[in-house]
């Protein structure tokens, strides 16, 4: 049938089923019900530091404060060890930054030798990547350690970069866009131009994978900005960590979780400490809704077709 | 295409650079793996926790200009954690630092090798005027590390508490379970064991064999012992009579609903309890002119009022670090200092500085009486049968605390706890006697 | 002979492009195990004489088993759930209007960033009676005080909870997008048939994602078998003591920098990250999950 055909059929079909109603309506009711509970906790991190200490036991979980809150929140923080929150943070961004570019930049060309060019054992380097990409960083932790601590990197920044530049998940995507989406003819029209590997990398691969870019620097951010483990086992100096373990340094340090700790020598009390978590969780909220129709696209579909 | 290439590659060179120049790499105050005596800038690295940074920030303005000290706020429970990281990357190690005390077994021991023995660098002047408030610190016939504080478990009441409802002080803690059990059927309570506190006051001054050195290789751990079980038979009935909440003095719901409601008619608590817990608005907030202290009760046949201790930090200074004596001389600063230590909330153990404390302390108007007589008196009774080892107590403690809390018996509780360091010990090299 | 030139300088220029990978692969994937597994053998107290010691050590070290249940029991929650959960919204998600969907989808997103001590935090005010939102609804079963949801036999769901929190908003929109990979006439083929919504949904489409839901486990497995950051800062600050030494992550964490004993942590270590492997190994090899994937090598 045409197309205008077709069209007709589907509108038809999508009137009103009385039967289904109920059905449909349950699962609008789960729908929004999880909805709700996705966000009511992330809500509250949000409207915590606009109020007092007393305000959050005091007044509705939901409600908002004032400005001002927020501000002395930050005011309160800085007072911990001179503002080494933004030291934190600080770290965070730049470790983040150089371990994003450097993890996408190393998995595309190498997604793209296992998927375009003669590279020797590409059977084999294919299964050590997946194998990889199924065991996460945290299994590693321990060995990771007792490797820096070897290499001497023991307490510095790049104890905590260089293992984040390593992404397997990100040869094995780049592997998949490479050999699905370009197609093969593309390939050879250009070897037959007369390009190399190279050429044919820097002048078709590379041009069309925007997507793939925007989808790797989007997974290798999120695990590399939200890491604790590895960067609390590598690293001693306050200096030198990260936002998130930093985070975990203000819960034993200072009262707002931990009253045995010091009520009365810090300011630093729920609204506090929930402006820190929310400098974490910000970032990553923002990311994920801006690259939410990278996700919905189909990270899965098209490495295994159904 | 190669443009966007080329443009990419040049921010993330820009962005190396500002980051390789901008924060994040400094040196962290000085102290390298076995490096040579110091030959440029003095500098000393101090670990303390949130209570004790001020204590670092007066001696890092008392040097300044001199020693470049930097204070770094470590949270005490990783510590010891960290120090074993130090160990293993052979660097990292900070020149002072404020401990919990039941690591200090652990950082003498060769093996670890981070405590320095203060014997060639402390004046033995400063460890006689600590009398014997300084014995745990002594390892092998050295001592290791100077206390910060003495943490003897003394008894707080409330003075309105006991005036109101007729109650004298109890002296023996048969006494103490009787008072306590006049408080049943009222909002009144006798005291929070579902922290740190059942340890100290409770099982530490009886005597139960929990940590009992015989000799470097030999710990005695016995949960049938009498000294153990008679604090269970005495403690249980109050708990589940409810006069004694199963709950950590700490819990916000304690606090909240109990503390300060004003309903702790008494508690066996640490000397520093008034300052750090009774008092301060964000704790308990007990109006002034209420709050007492006397001695321990005593046990049944024993013939001192013992105590035990829930904390009393020690000042660990490092074999590693680059300037040795710098780093004595730090830690017996921070450890003894009298100006400095006067309106500290802890009890110095060191003469001198006690001394001045107590002035401050036997002034206050806050408290009922001089809290600073029951003090005196138990410092010196803190029970010698519980020392230092070399596995992590500290962290059983914990263990032990969160099954109270739970709603446990204690006799459960206190014996799943010793059971675990009769596992521990073998692995650090103790046999376990009973 | 061009055409073997033009193979060869592809075989190296492959290599090439390859090889900053495979020096990562090596420095962070194999080097370290290999001095894991160095280590671990080396004599010590607990190891006299070298060898195999540490593991049987840890195997019979009084908090192994309790870990070890801790953990088994968490998936065991946390996964059905996982499963049903994100297959079931997602399922519903695909059976309205993709527009309508959107506002719901970017919901469900929202809570990505809560995770590890952002978790700990929001978690902890989020159930503590004295503070939470859903204070009423504790109080209906009766839970007043802190300690009646924080206690040790809670655990497993409140550790369940935070980390199906955290994974199951962006499973559910991932498990959306392979959805939308079912190829149209498929679906208007079975409503033409006459099946409804709830046959096409259990009969067609879950069928053909089953493969995805399948990998979403493995890797949610992977993961829940290492948890350590949340039960560590739970047990380190809010409740000291609650959780010590719950998970066998932290046993390793405990052995390694609280009694020193660096061979037995990296023996445990290392004991779990063969079971990663063997998971990755069937899944890989024993599924026909990576097919595909496995034969466009042969292809090309």
């Amino acid at each position: 049938m045409t197309l205008t055909e077709a069209k007709k059929v589907t509108v038809r079909k999508k009137k009103i089923n009385a039967k289904a109603l109920p059905a449909k309506t349950l699962a609008w009711v789960v729908m929004v019900a999880f909805a709700l509970f996705s966000v009511i906790p992330m809500t509250w991190l949000v409207l915590a530091p606009s109020k007092t200490q007393v305000g959050l036991q005091v007044d509705p979980p939901m409600s908002f404060g004032t400005f001002q809150g927020y501000i002395d929140a930050w005011n309160n923080l800085m007072l911990f060890q001179d503002g080494r929150l933004v030291t934190w943070l600080w770290n965070s961004i730049w470790y983040t930054s150089i371990q994003v570019l450097v993890a996408c930049l190393i998995a595309i060309l190498g997604g793209y030798a296992l998927a375009a060019t003669r590279m020797p054992f590409r059977k084999s380097m294919l299964i050590t990547t997946l194998v990889a990409m199924i065991v996460p960083q945290v299994a590693f932790v321990l060995p990771l350690f007792v490797e820096i601590t070897t290499l001497g990197l023991y307490d510095t920044a790049w104890a905590i970069i260089l293992p984040g530049t390593f992404f397997p998940f990100g040869v094995f995507l780049s592997y998949i866009y490479f050999s699905t989406t370009i197609p093969h003819d593309l390939y050879e029209a250009a070897r037959i131009d007369g390009s190399g590997d190279w050429g044919v990398f820097f002048r078709i691969a590379l041009p069309l994978s925007k997507g793939l870019i925007g989808m790797l620097a989007f997974f290798s951010f999120q695990v590399n900005w939200i890491n604790f483990f590895l960067p609390y086992v590598v690293v001693n100096s306050g200096e030198v960590l990260t936002l998130p373990v930093g985070l975990g340094i203000l819960f034993s340090s200072t009262p707002a979780l931990n009253p045995q700790v010091g009520a009365n020598v810090l300011p630093i009390r729920g609204p506090e400490i929930a402006l820190a978590g929310l400098l974490i969780a910000i970032p990553i909220l923002l990311i994920f809704l801006a690259s939410s129709r990278l996700l919905v696209r189909g990270v899965l579909a098209g490495s295994v077709k159904s | 295409m190669n443009k966007k290439f080329l443009s990419s590659l040049a921010i993330a060179s820009a962005l190396t650079l500002a980051a390789c120049s901008g924060g994040g790499t400094s040196d962290a105050g000085g102290s390298d793996g076995g490096s040579t005596e110091a030959s440029g800038p003095r500098a000393l690295l101090v670990w303390v926790d949130t209570v004790r940074e001020p204590a670092c920030l007066s001696y890092q303005e008392s040097v300044a200009g001199e020693i470049d000290v930097t204070c770094e706020v470590v949270g005490q429970e990783e510590i010891l954690p960290k120090i074993q990281l130090s160990n293993t990357a052979g660097q990292g190690w900070p020149d002072v630092v404020f401990s919990p005390p039941n690591s200090a077994a652990i950082y003498a021991e060769a093996a670890n090798g981070y405590a320095l023995n203060l014997d060639d660098y402390v004046d033995s002047a400063v460890i006689d005027a600590y009398n014997t408030s300084n014995d745990w610190c002594l390892v092998d016939g050295s001592y290791y590390c100077l206390k910060n504080d003495l943490a003897q478990t003394v008894l707080w009441y409330d003075t309105v508490i006991f005036e109101e409802l007729g109650l004298t002080v109890p002296t023996t803690m048969d006494e103490f379970a009787a008072t306590a059990m006049q408080l049943e059927g009222t909002d009144y309570v006798a005291g929070a064991v579902g922290d740190q506190g059942f340890y100290a006051g409770y099982l530490w001054p009886s005597g139960c064999p929990m940590a009992d050195v015989q000799d470097p290789t030999t710990v005695r751990i016995n949960s049938s012992a009498s000294e153990c079980t008679r604090v269970f038979d005495l403690m249980q009935p109050l708990l589940d009579a409810g006069v004694v909440d199963s709950r950590s003095a700490f819990d916000a719901g304690f606090i909240a609903d109990v503390a300060q409601q004003q309903k702790v008619a008494m508690h066996i608590g640490p000397s520093w309890w008034g300052e750090f817990v009774i008092r301060p608005a964000d704790s308990w907030a007990i109006p002034e002119g209420r709050i007492a202290a006397a001695e321990m009760p005593k046990w049944d046949g024993e013939s001192t009022a013992w105590s035990g201790e829930w904390g009393g930090g020690i000042w660990v200074v490092s074999s590693h670090a680059a300037n040795l004596q710098d780093a004595a001389d730090a830690g017996v600063y921070l450890a003894t200092d009298p100006d400095m230590r006067e309106d500290k909330v802890t009890f110095p153990g060191y003469q001198p500085a006690f001394e001045k404390w107590a002035a401050r302390l036997g002034q206050d108007t806050y408290y009922a009486s001089d809290p600073t007589v029951a003090m005196v008196a138990q410092a010196s009774r803190i029970r010698q049968d519980n020392n230092p080892v070399r596995f992590d107590m500290r962290g059983q403690i914990g263990v032990l605390q969160t099954e109270i809390g739970n709603g446990a018996t204690l006799k459960d509780a206190t014996e799943t706890f010793m059971a675990s360091l009769v596992e521990l010990a073998p692995g650090v090299g103790y046999t376990v006697v009973d | 002979m061009f055409k073997h030139r033009a193979q060869l300088m592809s075989r190296i220029n492959g290599f090439l492009m390859f090889f900053p990978y495979l020096l990562l692969l090596v420095m962070f994937a194999v080097v370290p195990i290999v001095l894991a597994a160095s280590v671990s053998l080396e004599e010590s107290l607990t190891n006299p004489g070298g060898g195999f010691g540490n593991y049987l050590f840890v195997l019979q070290d009084f908090r192994f088993l309790p870990a070890l249940i801790n953990v088994l029991l968490f998936l065991l929650i946390y996964l059905p759930t996982m499963l049903i959960v994100v297959a079931g919204l997602s399922l519903m998600l695909d059976s309205i209007k993709a527009r309508h969907s959107v506002p719901l989808r970017l919901a469900y997103l929202v809570p990505a960033g809560i995770t590890g001590s952002v978790a700990i935090l929001v978690w902890y005010f989020m159930l503590e009676p004295t503070y939470s939102p859903f204070a009423p609804l504790f109080a209906e079963f009766g839970w007043t005080q802190g300690t009646d949801i924080f206690n040790s036999s809670n655990l497993i769901y409140i550790f369940a909870l935070m980390t199906f929190f955290t994974g199951a908003g962006n499973w559910i929109v991932i498990q959306y997008g392979s959805l939308q990979s079912i190829p149209d006439e498929l679906l208007e083929a079975a409503r033409i048939d006459g099946a409804n919504s709830l046959q096409v949904a259990f009969r067609i489409k879950l069928p053909l994602i089953r493969k995805y839901l399948v990998y979403m486990l493995v890797l949610v497995m992977a993961a829940g078998l290492q948890i350590f950051v949340e039960p560590y800062l739970l047990s380190s600050s809010v409740y000291p003591g609650i959780a010590k030494d719950w998970s066998l992550n932290q046993l390793s964490y405990t052995l390694a920098f609280l009694g020193s004993n660096l061979g037995a942590a990296t023996a445990l270590s290392l004991m779990l990250l063969v079971v990663m492997l063997g998971l990755a190994l069937i899944v890989i090899f024993r599924t026909d999950f990576f097919d595909e994937a496995k034969t466009k090598i042969k292809e090309s």
